[in-house]
């Protein structure tokens, strides 16, 4: 079997006897529940996938336990049903399994691959490794790389913040910030493995279509996981399970349509630089999602020790590591300020410039070439206080692309394309409003009857301002299969302003450049 | 004719009179100047001889420091149809830079452009910039011009000072507001003349009830200090009395008083007008809104009144404002534009700020009857999805997108 798995559409698929040993342990499972694992532990359940983009199965392998052997014994027939429908199929190995077994098992029943978490090893057979967000391998040569420590998104639920974080709007959960940044680390296509919340919650339909816009949107891959209700449902034919399922299948669908938009970079104004590395990772990480929250569109460069790319179109660099620069990134960015950048950094930067007396209460700003440093005079442990403390230098002045009227949105991006022939704005909707109940009246959103996800009007008149001017536009939603004319929206403010439809989960404005 | 009254003098004035609460006194008067204004581009002349009008600004701003307290109700990026906020619910930028040039030709010390922002923009700055304003045109429109965010501690030593209003105050004994306020001379408040959902009208003084600080009346505030960042609006403490500020100021004068935002904010804004009374006023009626106070309110819909008009008196002005959007200053609770609520101009009146009876207001420039704008009158209304498109979508009312010619709104007189 070829393995495709950089363009494949993976699913995790929790069955057998092994899910069921470690299931049973953890609130909220239930007697449904494990008979939905025992069913999607048959060949019948693949035409729960017919017809849909999914096209790979991650098929829990290993764990570790006693179970561990009846799973791969028991889980052959499913393997070679999914063999003869042309699916690949990759053993998910975690726990203190052990990792020759565990490969040369899969290599005996046929696995397209396994998944190990940190692999280093030498195999003949495919091995991915995998890792959490703070050791993920970066340097892993395998097709893709699987992340795990991922959130579910959405407005933050059953936190002590979830109606006023620090930002005193509602917090959300996403996956963008952690994808800029992986994706700013390594070329090789990433897996975003999370599941569902847990304790036996029924999630709304409209919700799992956020899960795959999320990170298709940061040019990332879910791997499809499924709560306990919803795979119930699906076993049981439920008609509400299955429209469910058939959205969020036709939101993977439209992604598939555009694997080109997952090489477009963001246009932000802003540029994060940090190694990531270690407690770098926490911080300039944390500040990526601290200037998203804020609506600061950033891009994120990874300082590997070697030069920077041009930084065209860059009006501040934010560089928080504590550390000194290595001489190549400090060239780098010097030059960018000498040609009139401005830079924003920690307290060991260096000293460089002729400082202005009274500039800034939190930070030594100096003169250099036609730019300006901004040297914090403190370091900070807290990167929303760094980013607080900035804020001034991090200017909204700068917008390259903002909303209007579009509040009942949760976020957007605006990259351009490598040729920079083409932009792309994608807008989407954290809100389950609307959103699509699912299994039998047991949604949580306010349209809990089931059914397809509702359209959610944004608050008035929702426009999209871009300041630079394009040829042409187009709007896609996951809904229509094709796309349609943009509005123009009359603008005070120069550049150009795009009429907002009503949106499900999302829509996306692209631009001929 | 010079400028009736200042703070000091008016304070004073309180004092010495010892007035009782809410006893029937005869309450200061002071003139009011009206022009007619059709188009931004006016800004500069128009409020230079509303400026004359009303004696020189140069007898109460020279030498002084000035604070502008603004107004940038609702979100930076909450627009009324495609209409940008400063045509129909903010301050107009065009306004406050005129006033700046004016501030700096007139001899101010130091200009202070003040408004709450909230997290996480922090800065005043940064809610211009994400409104898309030109906020290096306001600070290169006069010298020493600077952005504060009230919703948070004035920098230095003192924070907050406290602000006690004259004859007891009808819902707190003294009100806790940013140090610039004590920090400033003088006072401006600039902003437009709208209907208001709760209050009736905002004018001239309910614009001074944003000068409240979130992190001590904001939703979320509490405990024993003030809150570092603001948590959230004023809707829990001020507006529904569900909770008290925290204890480093002082808690209402009546916990068992109404809680309804209606009884409230009038008293409210009669309250701080008392306290913190303004020296100038120059409101803004260029273009505006009608059925409320944002693209929030139910039946918004924008409006090209035409004029604007300055004072010193906070009642003085909100009592001409009223006439001029074709309401009877001397309305009760019940009656138009209060249907809902209490009159925040007769609160205010009784706390000794100043009169509301047009005859005891001299009027100066354009008459009322010329000038005046029906603000119920407008027709129309934004296009919002699910209702039927009336017009063109965010369009001022019979003009297309481009300002009014008097005469060209229906409604007119």
């Amino acid at each position: 079997m070829a393995m495709a798995l950089p363009d494949s559409i993976p699913m995790r698929w929790q069955s057998g006897p092994l899910e069921l040993a470690t299931r049973q342990k953890k609130e909220g499972f239930t007697a449904q529940a494990g008979q939905a694992l025992q069913y999607w532990h048959t060949p019948a359940a693949l035409d729960i996938v017919q017809g849909s983009p999914v096209n790979c199965l991650v098929i829990s392998w290993a764990a570790g336990l006693a179970e561990d052997a009846e799973q791969q014994r028991t889980i052959r027939p499913l393997v070679d049903a999914a063999r003869q429908r042309k699916l690949d199929v990759v053993g998910w190995v975690d726990g203190k399994a052990d990792n020759n077994a565990s490969i040369g098992a899969a290599q005996a029943a046929g696995l397209t691959a396994v998944a190990i978490q940190g692999f280093t090893g030498k195999s003949d057979f495919p091995v991915l490794a995998w890792g959490d967000r703070a050791h993920a391998p970066w340097t892993s040569t395998a097709p893709v790389l699987p992340v795990t420590d991922n959130v579910w998104p959405g407005v933050a639920g059953g936190r002590p913040d979830a109606t006023a974080g620090p930002t005193a709007l509602p917090w959300l959960d996403s996956n963008g910030w952690f994808l800029q940044v992986a994706r700013a680390r390594t070329q090789t296509p990433l897996w975003i493995v999370f599941d569902p919340p847990g304790k036996g919650e029924v999630v709304p339909a409209r919700s799992y279509q956020t899960a795959v816009c999320d990170v298709e949107i940061g040019g990332g891959r879910w791997v499809i996981s499924l709560d306990d209700a919803f795979r119930a449902g699906l076993a049981a034919k439920e008609a509400a399970a299955k429209d469910a399922w058939t959205g969020l299948a036709s939101a993977v669908a439209f992604f598939v349509k555009h694997p080109e938009w997952k090489a477009y970079k963001s246009l932000g104004a802003i540029a994060v630089v940090s190694d990531f590395a270690g407690e770098n990772y926490d911080f300039s990480g944390e500040i990526v999602n601290a200037l998203t929250r804020r609506d600061l569109l950033c891009r994120v460069l990874c300082d590997t020790g070697k030069e920077l790319p041009a930084l065209t179109g860059v009006k501040t660099v934010l560089r928080a590591d504590t550390a000194a620069p290595s001489a190549p990134i400090r060239k780098s960015l010097l030059a960018y300020v000498e040609q009139g950048g401005f830079l924003v950094a920690a307290s060991k930067w260096g000293s460089e410039g002729k400082s202005i007396p009274g500039a800034s209460a939190d930070f030594d700003v100096r003169t250099l070439g036609k730019g300006r440093i901004a040297v914090a005079k403190e370091d900070t442990s807290d990167p929303w206080d760094f980013v607080t403390k900035a804020q001034a230098h991090l200017s909204h002045a700068d917008d390259v692309a903002k909303l209007f009227n579009a509040s009942a949105s949760g976020g957007f991006t605006y990259e351009n394309s490598p040729d920079g022939k083409r932009a792309l704005l994608q807008l989407l909707s954290y809100s389950n409003y609307g959103g699509g109940g699912r299994g039998g009246g047991g949604g949580r959103g306010p349209n809990a009857a089931g059914g397809a996800p509702a359209s959610v009007p944004l608050s008035s008149l929702a426009t999209a301002w871009t300041r630079h001017k394009y040829r042409g536009a187009q709007l896609w939603t996951l809904e229509a299969g094709a796309a349609t004319k943009v509005e123009l929206a009359p603008c005070e403010d120069g550049g150009t302003e795009y009429h907002l439809p009503s949106m499900s989960a999302y829509l996306a404005l692209d631009f001929e450049v | 004719m010079g400028l009736e009254i200042n703070r000091r003098t008016f304070l004073g004035g309180l004092a010495a009179a010892a007035i009782p609460a809410r006893a029937t006194v005869t309450t200061p008067t002071a003139p009011v100047a009206i022009a007619k204004c059709k188009t931004y581009a006016e800004s500069l002349p128009v409020i230079t001889k509303l400026m004359d009008q009303l004696g020189g600004l140069g007898k109460i701003v020279k030498n002084k420091t000035v604070v502008i307290k603004i107004n940038f109700t609702g979100g930076p990026t909450t627009r009324l149809g495609y209409l940008s906020q400063a045509r129909t619910y903010w301050t107009n930028p065009n306004h406050l830079g005129a006033m700046i040039t004016l501030l700096d030709k007139a001899g101010a010390r130091r200009i202070h452009i003040a408004e709450g922002a909230d997290s996480p923009f922090v800065s005043l700055e940064e809610w211009m910039y994400k409104a898309s304003w030109d906020v290096a045109a306001l600070k290169n429109a006069g010298p020493r011009v600077d952005f504060v965010n009230t919703n948070i501690a004035y920098p230095g030593s003192k924070p907050y000072s406290r602000f006690k209003v004259p004859n007891g105050g009808h819902l707190f004994p003294a009100y806790d507001l940013n140090t610039v306020f004590e920090e400033s001379d003088v006072l401006i408040s600039m902003t437009k003349a709208k209907e208001h959902t709760t209050a009736g009208v905002t004018i001239s003084m309910k614009n001074l009830f944003g000068m409240t600080p979130n992190c001590i009346y904001g939703s979320g505030a509490g405990g024993d200090e003030p809150l570092k960042m603001p948590k959230g609006g004023r809707q829990q403490i001020l507006h529904g009395g569900r909770g008290q500020p925290p204890k480093s100021s002082l808690p209402e004068l009546d916990p068992n008083s109404s809680r309804q935002d209606t009884y409230r904010i009038p008293r409210c804004i009669a309250d701080i007008n008392a306290a913190r009374p303004y020296q100038l006023a120059v409101i803004d009626a260029v273009e505006s809104m009608s059925g409320g106070e944002g693209p929030w309110s139910p039946g918004a819909r924008p409006c090209s009144p035409g004029f604007v008009f300055a004072g010193t008196n906070g009642v003085t002005m909100d009592a001409v404002g009223m006439a001029l959007m074709g309401f009877d200053p001397m309305a009760e609770r019940g009656t138009v534009p209060f249907e809902d609520g209490d009159s925040a101009l007769k609160l205010a009146e009784e706390l000794g700020v100043g009169t509301r009876d047009l005859k005891r207001i001299e009027v100066i420039g354009v008459p009322i009857a010329e000038a005046k704008f029906d603000y119920r009158a407008v027709p129309g209304g934004v296009y919002r999805r699910g209702q039927p498109r009336q017009g063109q979508p965010g369009q001022f009312p019979g003009r297309g997108n481009q300002p009014a010619q008097p005469g060209q709104i229906p409604g007119r007189g």
